[in-house]
């Protein structure tokens, strides 16, 4: 009989530690299996990392923040039943997606249904944010990134000539589309003319690029302008560089990420991307969270991580600001102006639930990241003129 | 065009190393061993392994890769596939599966999702000439294809061994009867088929400089094609079935507007071949 | 409460259910492997969110049409089936997954790459359907199938059919019209994989190439083995049970893949002819209780 007193007594402190333990729950949701582990991973430590620095200041109003994560394996059906599983059984008041467009889309119709705050860290397809008022995008959009990919083509690299080489999912083709429709407008305002001399789409995961920057040497271009990830974007690269083509190549930031340097080896030199992350900065946040980001994984940060943290910083602070309420915190967001506490830059505002920042150019210098320009410039980073 | 002519045949050779441990297994055996996949991927980390840890040598690192890859691949026939025997194929195909998904999510549990930069040290000679280039790897790639193509060719036509395998192919419980040692003769195909996995599963590494746990998944079914294209369990078919499909492939992907993905143009040139040639482009 | 949660695995393990049954009749009964499947749940797919997001048919006109083109495509993708047999056919099947994949991703009358979103969950009456609502709706078409199959298991249909899996020469020795069989078998098949798909999408809202990777494919086909071949108990326990355990391994997140991956080998290595065939596990112990049952029976007697 003792035994069982014993037993109640443990119960007891149990459920007494659970009450004064309570704390405010945000869902996440990101692949940790399958072939998008490696994002999902990056994704979940920026994600961990923000709830640390979060809880280390002071929690949301004194109370600690917790993440509840699972892994979507990219899959849209699973995405949609962990969205339920978060909402009616873990509680949670704010989910942030570290997961592709595919799952996050999903994710999105069940939040409009029920009424919480989605925030998307990174996944860029436009029919996220257009599902409702509770579906938020906190990445660079790829409106925004195309745009600002041709501005810095046209106007900074004084390209003419212009060759595209697409990887073909969502994310690709929005960012060639935007690209291919800001030319119009900057041929205009400079009075030039602007040629794509070639344009093909190829296939996520393809490591070959032999024969199509065979065709692009012949096409002769200024600059190839190439929206991919990482991976693709390392061989394309090394490839680049084999070939021998002598024009700019232009990036995105799909290949943010210590990886691309360290797959391309050589090759990455020179090398231009379109990011929000600034490596030089010198906002104690950055700092704090680049490094704190390579103690904790053993590897550098990358723009999946980085936006990860961001979108939790973002829910967090909406948190502090106004409590659980999901109405209040969706007119919270939708009011936030110069919003510092973001590592990808300040998020100036959200237009249509997307978020507004300016534009980090990276070059790489010496096997690194390294500042190259900043795009303020208001027709450039905002979806639409403000006011 | 003599440069797209030699980059296509490297990449035919990339697709023979994938193939031919496959075809020697489907050869015998007929079992669809998707898990051929996860043994090229072993064969990848150990070579990435010992380059981290012991030598940067490419040769030490096809070595070991070799070796650790034919004993894992002895280690599925044994355990995996000889139960299964005289079950229905497509029992082996299930639990080939089942192998190929637990060793991917074991390689991202051990070695973690990021991809590997994998640059072992080796000198070979690159060809540089006015209408050509090829890089030190690329030419590494095409004699290490020929000369693994010619080591098993030789030992198939010319050896006894060659000839107790030819008798296997041909009927197993014949040669059986005939006092071939048949368990043995399974083994040894699948010691030397997994070894040429593993040589390949380095090698497709250093070529593309990227080890990641799901490599494995292109070869698990486009292997598949060039042994189909090749005639199964044909071994000068399946090299002549990859050159011809990488030029397939490249040739397609040189022309500017055409856009359809590798893969499934590969699976289209198989689909057409099977409908018109059911034994494969050069089959018998 | 977490109804919603549960219902919503519910619902795609139902829906799964009435994919692995289409799978078990031309896999099961005709005997034609096929590795392709997800291809023939994105037709379905596709087929209903052009039909409601483009054209802007409401669900329930759009689903026969739907079913109809599903089933006509499958004919269509299953005569290779009748040059082709064997491994042969498994690596066609295989084929087609990635060019249908590559059709819906390059093709822009298909939405390509940024694929097609805006498919909303049925109304009924006016009234949407919510979770609940539409789980009864699946539930419904699964008792649907699991009649049509069972209709379809019993008549001579599957009976040459079966004939015609175990030995193609004798079947049509018999007077079995072998290539009319398979055609049939593809396109009922087909049928079913599309009205999953279509229900799929719906729950889902959005479609994209990639949701129909040939892994996908080797998921479904699984399903079926592990469950059993040839049996309707099999196809549906299977499709369930695979559908479900990843989600009960929730647990050890980071290891229930590895796990998952151990146990379907063991299984199957254990248990070939699936957990509900033919003479599986579950058939042998209902035959070993009839036989104690016997026993203590005849004990009993005087």
């Amino acid at each position: 009989m003792r035994v069982f007193r014993w037993v109640w007594v443990v119960l007891l402190a149990i459920s007494l530690l659970g009450i004064s333990q309570q704390t405010v729950k945000i869902g996440f949701l990101a692949p940790l299996t399958g072939f998008a582990a490696a994002d999902g991973f990056s994704a979940l430590n920026g994600a961990l990392l923000a709830v640390e620095y979060i809880n280390q200041h002071g929690g949301i109003n004194g109370i600690p923040l917790e993440l509840v994560y699972y892994d979507d394996a990219c899959a849209p059906d699973q995405a949609a039943a962990l969205t339920r599983r978060l909402i009616e059984k873990d509680k949670i008041v704010i989910l942030v997606s570290g997961s592709y467009s595919s799952p996050t889309r999903a994710m999105a119709v069940i939040c409009q249904e029920v009424g919480i705050p989605l925030i998307a860290a990174y996944a860029v397809h436009p029919g996220i944010a257009a599902t409702g008022e509770y579906c938020w995008q906190n990445g660079l959009a790829a409106i925004i990134q195309g745009k600002a990919g041709a501005y810095l083509a046209v106007e900074k690299l004084g390209a003419r000539r212009i060759a595209l080489l697409v990887m073909n999912n969502d994310y690709g083709i929005s960012l060639a589309e935007s690209f291919k429709a800001t030319l119009p407008t900057l041929e205009q305002r400079l009075g030039i003319k602007t040629e794509i001399v070639y344009e093909k789409r190829y296939p996520l995961g393809e490591t070959e690029f032999r024969e199509y920057l065979a065709a692009i040497k012949t096409a002769n271009p200024d600059l190839l302008y190439a929206p991919a990830y990482y991976n693709e974007a390392a061989n394309l690269a090394r490839q680049f560089r084999e070939t021998g083509l002598q024009c700019w190549l232009l990036g995105d930031e799909g290949w943010d990420s210590p990886k691309f340097l360290e797959l391309a080896g050589e090759a990455a030199e020179g090398v231009i991307i379109v990011t929000d992350l600034d490596r030089d900065s010198e906002r104690p946040l950055v700092r704090y969270f680049l490094q704190a980001y390579a103690q904790k994984t053993g590897i550098p940060a990358d723009m999946v991580g980085a936006s990860a943290f961001d979108a939790v910083m973002v829910a967090a602070h909406a948190l502090r600001m106004v409590g659980t309420d999901p109405k209040a915190i969706i007119d919270y967001l939708s009011k936030v102006e110069n919003f510092e506490d973001a590592v990808t830059g300040p998020i100036l505002c959200y237009q249509d639930r997307r978020a507004v920042r300016p534009i980090e150019v990276q070059v790489v210098q010496n096997g690194m990241f390294r500042h190259f320009h900043t795009l303020y410039e208001p027709e450039v980073i905002y979806f639409y003129p403000k006011g | 065009m003599v440069q797209l002519i030699a980059n296509a045949v490297v990449l035919g050779c990339v697709y023979a190393l994938m193939a031919v441990g496959l075809n020697m297994v489907y050869g015998l055996q007929k079992i669809l061993h998707v898990a051929h996949a996860s043994v090229y991927t072993l064969g990848a980390y150990v070579g990435l392994l010992l380059s981290l840890t012991l030598t940067n040598n490419l040769w030490a690192c096809l070595a070991a890769a070799m070796f650790a890859s034919s004993v894992f691949g002895l280690f599925i026939s044994k355990l995996v596939y000889q139960p299964l025997l005289d079950k229905p194929r497509y029992i082996s195909l299930i639990a080939s599966v089942g192998v190929f998904v637990a060793a991917t999510e074991l390689f991202r549990l051990v070695a973690g999702p990021y991809p590997y930069a994998f640059s072992a040290r080796f000198a070979f000679p690159a060809v540089k000439t006015s209408f050509v280039g090829l890089t030190s790897i690329q030419t590494l790639v095409l004699c290490f294809t020929g000369a693994a193509f010619f080591f098993l060719y030789t030992l198939v036509t010319k050896t006894r061994l060659g000839l107790a395998w030819r008798a296997c192919i041909q009927d197993m419980d014949m040669a059986g009867a005939l006092g071939i040692n048949v368990n043995r003769i399974v083994a040894l195909n699948f010691l030397i088929g997994s070894a040429l996995a593993g040589a390949a599963g380095v090698l497709v590494a250093r070529y593309y400089n990227r080890i990641f746990p799901t490599m494995g998944a292109v070869v698990s079914y486009k292997a598949f094609v060039v042994i189909v294209l090749g005639g199964l369990g044909s071994m000068p078919g399946a090299i002549l079935a990859a050159l011809v499909l990488a030029l397939v492939e490249s040739v397609l992907g040189a022309i500017p507007r055409f856009e359809f993905p590798r893969d499934a143009i590969a699976f289209l040139v198989m689909t057409l071949t099977l409908i018109f040639r059911p034994k494969g482009l050069f089959g018998r | 409460m977490s109804l919603g949660y549960i219902l919503t695995i519910a619902t795609f393990a139902s829906i799964y259910s009435i994919l692995v049954l289409g799978l078990n009749i031309v896999t099961g009964y005709a005997k034609q492997i096929s590795l392709g499947h997800a291809a023939f749940a994105a037709i379905g797919a596709y087929a209903q969110a052009l039909l409601t997001v483009r054209a802007g048919m409401s669900f329930w006109a759009a689903l026969p049409l739907t079913v109809l083109i599903s089933a006509c495509v499958g004919a269509l993708l299953g005569l290779p089936s009748l040059r082709v047999s064997h491994d042969h056919l498994v690596l066609t099947t295989i084929g087609i997954n990635f060019i249908v994949i590559g059709v819906a991703e390059y093709f822009d009358f298909f939405g390509g790459a940024m694929g097609i979103i805006g498919l909303k969950i049925p109304t009924f009456f006016g009234r949407p359907l919510g979770t609940t609502g539409y789980f009864v709706l699946v539930l419904f078409f699964v008792l649907l199938a699991l009649a049509v199959s069972h209709y379809f298991s019993k008549t001579w249909a599957r009976l040459a059919m079966e004939g015609l899996g175990e030995d193609e020469l004798a079947a049509s020795s018999l007077g079995v019209n072998v290539a009319r069989f398979k055609i049939i078998a593809f396109a009922l098949s087909s049928a079913y994989t599309g009205l999953a798909g279509a229900l799929w999408a719906h729950y889902v809202g959005s479609v994209f190439p990639k949701n129909f990777p040939f892994e996908l494919s080797v998921l479904f086909l699984s399903m079926l083995i592990f469950g059993g071949m040839g049996t309707i108990r099999g196809a549906v326990f299977g499709a369930i049970l695979l559908y479900i355990l990843p989600e009960i391994f929730r647990f050890i997140e980071n290891y229930r893949m590895l796990v998952y991956g151990i146990l379907l080998t063991i299984m199957v290595t254990l248990q070939p002819q699936g957990v509900l065939g033919v003479d599986g596990v579950a058939d042998r112990m209902v035959a070993k209780v009839d036989v104690l049952v016997r026993r203590i029976r005849s004990a009993a007697k005087p």
